[in-house]
């Protein structure tokens, strides 16, 4: 069952057997979680006239008791307290608090105590705890993303805290999937193990009754890996649509942002969309999004003139409509018997050319006009803002250097292009940052001196470079820190199979990278994901192959990850996968992150 | 999907914390809590829930719940809410009342025509009636709060539901139009039907015409062409009219409809509430534009007057002074 599906029922669940008008309240986190998934409209289906925040319900005192409270928030103890509040000076007629993760006894007990007016009907639990923007891929959403990245000692409680954060979450997906699976963590990171533990602790221990699910014949498997593996990915240039538009402009919570943009064209139609200054990218509700979210740039160019082209046909015929209609109020203005032959003539010929029954379908239509319209509009401006900002931002270059660094060999030629790149003044200060970072991290070993060389020249170009940072990244994702075989050199099978790639030519250079999930998925899904590097938690271990693969990334995933996902399961091969993150990053969320941990290291180093 | 229901521990708390509670207000001398009469006046699940009165008694702050009317304006959304049902009834009805019109009968069906005119006259005027007290849920003034949200949100809602239900009957219409002119043209190139309508207007025509020195045969055929067109043109008027109603009513409704799958569909972006306030501003931007423009022609109608009225004082100066 996909995500998407069950954070629905979730809902529908809620608000099905509550009959009248209901209010809905929700955090600021579970607000994420429902907007994503259901819209405004269904909600007015159901009679839900109004949501609201949980800070601002406490804020009035007007009494709305005509309405039903229907509360949807995470069990963290501030909800708990603003519910307590709430329940001492109710507001509404009744209230249906469910909340999207599992309640301490503690919290029953505050919350029963100072409902003395018992307005509480029901308390439940429905685990819709997880942002499921696509079937296949989930978030978390984390705000203080950049813990993972220091040892436990720096800051303990804020890492337990994000520690609880992901455990719930991860929790949450699998009592929404009723399964119970066997975890594996990967060996060389901490948080990763911990985390594994914790939750093999929660449903294995401490709730073990709530997840005794049905044996299904092959447990499914939780496999808890490090972003710091692959810091690859999440620093390339993307040029997919889903991808491309979140590394370029930024998706949050399948929403664009069109502010970031600078300038915005003055068409009529872009106007009138733009007007709201966000748009919704979602592959529920857009088919054209939905069958173009994982093509590469220069097929969405095309696929997007031809939906153009087609709306201004339809768009042609009610422009006709429009000026015979007035053609003909206008003659209706005379009503002189001379004219009666006139109009008799108009008639015909307008019966001839059926024109009553063209405007009352125009008139039926009109609707599925107008959203075509919207859409068309929509996409458009996306993809001629991304086109402005790869020719600004001179991509095209930069890109074909990052895609050789990620895949090719030769450290000389290497060399060569990112100094060349470095001293191309359109080249941006973030580009540069993410060229040095990807030559450094491929040829860490080799030629230690053009690697200083870089450093310096990088240093000298950028002024706002903070010193070291790719030198903290080296030590934190460096050739020791890492498990799996990021560039294809570790072992001889993959040395071969790089050769032979670059011997059959690729079909794109800009979108030739795969990255390392692909070969994880691969190893999965052949039964040869090596122990050594993946141990189990406890003494459970699985039996053959699994059928559902949960992966999380602890550290975030990227958009091209997610596609590789989608397409891996697009092949059937037997085995469904689903990835989640902690976050959902694109380059500048990740050095952002990188530079948030790399500060906080110093000065707790500096306290040390 | 797993779920898990607390609501039982949750109520053996809270009777667990009543009962601690009870003895101690005892204590105090104070008049015993009477919580059961809130919880049996709640149990009613309609959304008018009733008036229990509000007896202030000495210890007002532990009475029973009171639930007061819900506001004036929800009168108004359930009278819409009811027309609606009546209409999705009334469309049943028409629907029945179409397949009995088309069927093939002796004799003209003009009875049949008549109630299906009379089914269509009273859906458009429910629908009409509904449009008209759905603006009365418009809020007057005040900023965005939680009230003036609600019934926005209502009125989006019952909105949907109209544009939705006239959509329905104008498609039904234009079927059954269709299917009734197939039937008509087969027997005659003329639709039988309409040339009874325009047997009236014969009349007053004929000495018209034969003013205009036509010999009989030929205005024998440009009658009958004028019939023809007389027909027509009031069938178009007929299409056009309703197509007209439809369109004021859905031009109406369509600034309160929500356009699925857009960014005012998210219920996080409503939360904002960002729209009221853009769609206001926008508002405010073409009002102030007008007002400028107007502003200009007003200036230049009133610089042109008093320049008429000095030319006029000049020339009566001229002729008093010559």
């Amino acid at each position: 069952m996909a995500l998407v599906t069950s954070v629905r029922d979730y809902i529908n669940r809620m608000l099905q057997d509550i009959s009248g008008m209901k209010v809905l309240i929700l955090d600021s986190e579970t607000v994420s979680n429902v907007s994503i998934v259901y819209s405004q409209s269904e909600l007015l289906q159901k009679e839900v006239f109004l949501v609201e925040m949980i800070d601002s319900i406490s804020a009035s005192n007007e009494s709305m008791s005509h309405l039903k409270a229907v509360y949807f928030v995470r069990p963290t103890s501030e909800n708990v307290q603003k519910l307590r509040h709430q329940l001492a000076n109710p507001r509404f007629g009744e209230y249906h608090l469910f909340f999207s993760n599992l309640l301490k006894d503690t919290q029953i007990h505050i919350l029963a105590d100072s409902d003395e007016q018992e307005v509480v009907q029901q308390v439940q639990e429905f685990y819709a705890d997880f942002v499921a923007g696509d079937p296949y891929h989930f978030t978390l959403n984390m705000a203080a993303n950049h813990l993972y990245m220091l040892p436990a000692v720096v800051d303990p409680s804020g890492l337990q805290r994000y520690s609880d954060r992901v455990v719930d979450g991860i929790a949450a997906v699998f009592l929404a999937l009723k399964r119970r699976p066997v975890i594996r963590y990967q060996r060389t990171s901490d948080t990763a193990k911990r985390i594994a533990q914790e939750t093999a602790k929660l449903m294995y221990q401490q709730e073990s009754g709530l997840f005794d699910f049905r044996r299904t014949e092959s447990s499914p498997l939780l496999l808890v890996i490090d972003r710091r593996d692959d810091p690859v990915t999440p620093l390339l240039n993307q040029w997919t649509y889903q991808a491309m538009v979140h590394e370029l402009i930024g998706l949050q919570d399948n929403k664009v942002d069109l502010r970031a943009i600078g300038s915005l064209p003055k068409d009529q139609q872009v106007v009138s969309l733009l007007q709201y200054r966000e748009v919704v990218l979602s592959s529920e509700q857009d088919a054209f999004f939905k069958s173009n979210m994982y093509e590469n740039f220069g097929d969405i160019g095309m696929n997007i003139k031809r939906m153009v082209d087609d709306f201004q046909q339809v768009a042609k015929s009610n422009q006709n409509i429009q000026t015979v209609g007035t053609n003909i109020a206008s003659l209706k203005l005379y009503s002189c018997k001379d004219v009666q032959l006139l109009v008799l003539v108009t008639v015909i010929i307008c019966e001839c050319f059926g024109f009553t029954e063209d405007m009352a379908r125009f008139v039926d239509n009109y609707p599925e006009y107008k959203k075509m319209q919207g859409n068309v509009s929509k996409h458009v401006t996306l993809v001629t803002e991304m086109s402005k900002l790869v020719e600004a931002r001179k991509l095209m270059l930069v890109s074909q250097t990052e895609q050789d660094l990620a895949c090719n060999g030769g450290q000389g030629a290497a060399y060569e292009a990112v100094t060349d790149l470095l001293n191309n003044e359109s080249v941006s200060d973030i580009d540069r940052l993410r060229l040095v970072m990807l030559y450094a991290l491929r040829y860490e070993k080799e030629n230690p001196v053009q690697l200083m060389q870089l450093f310096n020249k990088l240093a000298s170009r950028s002024p706002k470079y903070k010193q070291g940072l790719v030198q903290f990244l080296l030590k934190q994702a460096g050739v020791e820190k890492r498990t799996g075989d990021l560039f294809g050199n570790r072992d001889l099978l993959n040395i071969a199979r790089n050769m032979a790639r670059g011997l059959k030519g690729v079909e794109n250079v800009y979108t030739q990278h795969q990255p390392l999930l692909f070969q994880t998925m691969e190893s999965i899904t052949r039964g040869r994901l090596r122990d050594v590097d993946y141990p189990f938690v406890g003494d459970h271990f699985q039996q053959g192959r699994p059928q559902e693969v949960v992966i999380f990334m602890v550290g975030g995933t990227t958009y091209e990850e997610s596609r590789c996902v989608a397409l891996q399961n697009s092949t059937n091969s037997g085995i469904r996968f689903i990835l989640g993150g902690t976050a959902v990053l694109n380059s500048k969320r990740f050095l952002m992150d990188l530079e948030e941990a790399q500060r906080i290291s110093r000065s707790g180093s500096h306290m040390v | 999907m797993a779920t898990r229901n607390r609501t039982t521990v949750y109520r053996k708390h809270r009777d667990a914390c009543k009962s601690a509670r009870a003895p101690l207000s005892d204590s105090f001398g104070g008049p015993v809590i009477e919580m059961v009469s809130g919880s049996f006046a709640r149990s009613n699940h309609s959304s008018y829930a009733p008036l229990s009165t509000n007896d202030p008694g000495p210890s007002s702050s532990n009475d029973a719940f009171t639930i007061g009317l819900p506001p004036a304006w929800v009168d108004d959304s359930e009278e819409i809410t009811f027309n609606i049902q009546k209409v999705r009834e009334k469309m049943g009805e028409l629907a029945k009342a179409h397949s009995k019109a088309l069927m093939p009968t002796f004799g003209d069906n003009k009875g049949d025509q008549r109630a299906v005119e009379m089914i269509t006259h009273e859906i458009t005027d429910l629908l009409r009636k509904s449009e008209k007290r759905l603006h009365n849920l418009s809020t007057r003034g005040g900023g965005p709060s939680e009230e003036s949200n609600l019934r926005k949100n209502v009125q989006r809602s019952l909105a949907t539901d109209l544009q939705s239900l006239s959509m329905e009957l104008r498609r039904k219409q234009s079927t059954y139009l269709k299917r009734l002119q197939q039937q008509k043209e087969g027997q005659d190139g003329v639709d039988l039907e309409f040339n009874m309508n325009g047997k009236m207007s014969r009349m007053d025509e004929d000495e018209e015409l034969g003013g205009m020195g036509f010999d009989e045969h030929q205005t024998v055929t440009l009658k009958e062409g004028q019939h023809v067109s007389a027909e027509r043109e009031r069938e178009i008027q007929q299409v056009l009219g309703s197509v007209n109603d439809l369109a004021q009513i859905m031009k109406d409704l369509s600034a309160l409809v929500i356009d699925q799958g857009t960014i005012v569909d998210r219920i996080d972006y409503n939360i904002q509430n960002v729209s009221t306030s853009v769609g206001e501003g926008y508002k405010q931007l073409q009002k102030a534009e007008r007002t400028q423009r107007e502003g200009a022609m007003v200036k230049c109608a009133m610089i042109l007057l008093i320049l008429c009225f000095i030319m006029i004082v000049l020339l009566i100066l001229k002729n008093v002074l010559f």
